[in-house]
């Protein structure tokens, strides 16, 4: 029998924990078994949303990109719909090619930091330098060329189209990179997937039931791997994504082992996307030609995208002003480190916590917001 | 009754595929939503809040995907700013919606009434208004809590300031 | 910066010639140019720095980018845990002036006001060589730093 009173204790993971980011849950602990796991977010809190109420939406181009730092792309992405709805545009063809292609660069350098994350967490080095290195590639190769910088594009993707047009050498680049790439899964596939070490660490871990996925409001490869096919760019097509062809992966087990190879068939499918959008895009304008100074459409807009880590979406409210009046912006790992997690957690073992933890695909920053 | 049935009569406004918008009033809005869910508005895309402050409101938008449907559903609500409060939606969905209030009690100060658990999530030891809201003014606080008028570096934030 | 003799310093920060120990305080900019840093690529361990887990056994605190109400509390808490001497490296233009959260209500504005910073290294994010090179600049002021205990 066990004394209720004093069995239990307090064990803080995070903030400041190598494997955990910027963020904390306090796990009340029994022993080796998790009670119960509560979140403390807010590390990283600026306020994002009120931010943009000060500035145009030129300026919110810039700021929107550092809602998360792991995939900055998406997140201009989303802001650049948002507007782009208020304002009726229709942006040119080439343009949509374009954003369809970084975006999915984005998912692929994404994922690879998480498959870093992944081996670090089950205590594998060489994966963590394998998904880095390979990164790196995109970085150097696709988003400097591209948009000037290997992290931050700040604002390329903008409202009315993009900054400046492909250079001229991107077709030669974006395939060798490509090529890396595969190389990375080819390498993942041997040592991480079919690992049997990595197997044992994550198979059966923190499995996701169908029902609870729906119920506690995870999306992208966490409800995927759960056993729910939905898919923001199939469901709710933005872009030309209706004009593509792809597979929605999707796993039944809901367990870590299954959020991670959900993860690495997500690469294979973007690799495919952006072949295809390298084929097809047209020639011609890259944007419309946008007035710093114009004055918002009144109206409201809700904009989602299938970003890395699930459904990233922004509300946006304008009143007729240069400025939007509201801007909520809802991030995917808001839900999934909070809800989903503290649910997880629950009835673990502490050696669990950190693969449960990296396998839900996490951005701190993009749940403080 | 179908979905479409159910928010007939508060004429939804079809902005373009897939997303419908449609006002409702505050008392009639959790019997709504339970309808909804049951008929399919599993998932809880978000819920927003927007302060209409000349109006003397705030707006609550509950954005509701259907994965049957493949619709996004936007149900709008006023309530009044001086007496914020509204039936929390934490029975019909769950996890998803609690957080998603505690979120907004902490940054708009509004009051759900049945949600468990409001806690503050993201500012530690604050004691200001909420500071979402529009009379926060939010440049006026920061510029007197962080910049030094006397400070030769930072004092350009107190002469040229940006409205 | 901080108050030791010389020369004691000197001698302690001797060491910090040959290896750096970094306690890093994860934040977002220090994150994502600090993981080519820390692995392939650019592989710090090749100049003797690693990452530790324990602010105890850390020589250089480095913190990355902008902090916010609730973490600079706990920076403050690192910074007091980790032995003397010790040097701290603020990443990113948001440590310096607040950089694009200059009007946010959240963050702080300057590392300085909360704990000494020996180097800023600015850049949004800084550049993984920029790093290298500020922890070249931690080298040279061990350097000088020993020379001019010499000399006296
Ligand atoms: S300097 Fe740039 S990259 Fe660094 S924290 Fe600030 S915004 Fe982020």
């Amino acid at each position: 029998m066990k004394d209720k009173e004093i069995g239990f204790y307090e064990l803080p993971f995070g903030p400041a924990h190598s494997g955990s980011g910027n963020f904390m849950v306090k796990l009340k602990v029994d022993g080796e078994r998790v009670v119960e796991a509560r979140a403390d977010p807010g590390y990283l809190h600026r306020g994002f949303e009120k931010l943009m109420e000060y500035r145009t939406p030129l300026q919110n181009a810039v700021v929107a990109d550092r809602v998360c730092i792991l995939e900055p792309l998406s997140w201009d992405l989303v802001h650049a719909e948002a507007v782009d709805e208020i304002m009726g545009w229709d942006i040119p063809e080439r343009a949509k090619y374009i954003r369809v292609i970084l975006a999915e660069f984005t998912r692929i350098q994404s994922h690879l930091i998480w498959f870093s994350g992944g081996s670090m967490a089950t205590g594998f080095q060489t994966g963590f330098m394998i998904g880095i290195g390979y990164r790196d590639y995109i970085l150097e190769h696709i988003f400097e060329p591209v948009t000037g910088a290997r992290v931050y594009p700040t604002g390329y993707i903008r409202p009315g189209g993009v900054r400046w047009d492909l250079p001229k050498d991107f077709d030669k680049k974006c395939y060798n990179v490509l090529k890396k790439i595969e190389k990375a899964v080819e390498d993942f596939d041997k040592l991480l997937f079919s690992n049997p070490v990595f197997k044992e660490r994550t198979q059966g871990v923190g499995v996701l039931s169908k029902e609870d996925a729906i119920r506690l409001g995870a999306t992208g490869p966490i409800i995927r791997a759960s056993g729910i096919e939905t898919d923001v760019r199939r469901d709710d097509p933005y872009e030309i994504y209706d004009e593509l062809e792809f597979n929605i992966p999707v796993m039944d087990e809901g367990d870590a082992y299954s959020r991670f190879f959900i993860g690495r068939m997500e690469i294979v499918e973007s690799m495919k996307i952006i072949r295809q959008a390298m084929e097809r895009m047209p020639r011609g304008e890259y944007s419309l030609k946008v007035n710093p100074f114009m004055k918002m459409k009144k109206g409201e807009s809700y904009a989602r995208i299938e970003a890395a880590r699930g459904e990233a979406a922004i509300y946006m409210v304008s009143t007729g002003d240069r400025k939007p009046y509201r801007v909520k912006i809802r991030g995917p790992s808001f839900l999934h480190l909070i809800p989903v997690l503290e649910f997880l957690l629950k009835d673990q073992q502490i050696a669990d916590v950190p693969t449960i933890y990296w396998s839900m695909n996490t951005c701190p920053a993009d749940m403080d917001r | 009754m179908s979905w479409e049935e159910i928010i007939k009569d508060y004429n939804p406004t079809i902005q373009r595929e897939r997303r419908i918008w449609v006002n409702i009033p505050k008392d009639k809005v959790y019997d709504i939503l339970q309808n909804l869910k049951n008929e399919g508005f599993e998932h809880l895309s978000s819920l927003s809040v927007t302060d209409w402050i000349d109006e003397g409101k705030f707006e609550i938008t509950y954005h509701l995907w259907s994965y049957k449907f493949k619709v996004l559903l936007t149900v709008k609500t006023k309530i009044d700013r001086e007496e914020a409060k509204i039936k929390s939606i934490y029975p019909i969905y769950d996890r998803s919606a609690w957080i998603h209030e505690r979120e907004m009690h902490e940054l708009f100060g509004i009051e759900f009434i049945g949600n468990p658990d409001l806690s503050p999530l993201f500012l530690e030891d604050w004691n200001e208004k909420p500071p979402f809201r529009k009379d926060f003014d939010w440049r006026e606080y920061v510029r007197s809590k962080y910049y030094n008028k006397e400070n030769e570096r930072e004092k350009a934030y107190w002469e040229v300031w940006l409205k | 910066m901080v108050d030791m003799d010389k020369k004691v310093m000197a001698r302690k920060m001797g060491r910090l010639i040959r290896s750096i120990w970094i306690f890093n305080w994860f934040n977002s900019c220090g994150v994502t140019e600090l993981l080519p840093v820390v692995a392939s690529i650019y592989d710090m361990e090749r100049f003797g720095l690693i990452v530790v887990d324990n602010p105890k056994h850390a020589d250089v605190l480095i913190v990355g980018g902008y902090q916010t109400e609730k973490s600079i509390k706990r920076v403050i808490r690192i910074y007091n845990q980790m032995p003397e001497p010790k040097a701290v490296m603020a990443l990113g233009s948001c440590t310096i002036t607040g950089g694009m959260y200059w009007d946010s209500y959240n963050t702080i504005k300057r590392l300085s006001d909360y704990i000494p910073v020996t180097i800023y290294v600015p850049g949004c994010p800084p550049r993984p060589e920029a790093v290298f090179q500020a922890v070249g600049m931690i080298f040279e002021h061990v350097n000088q730093l020993k020379k001019e205990v010499k000399g006296k």
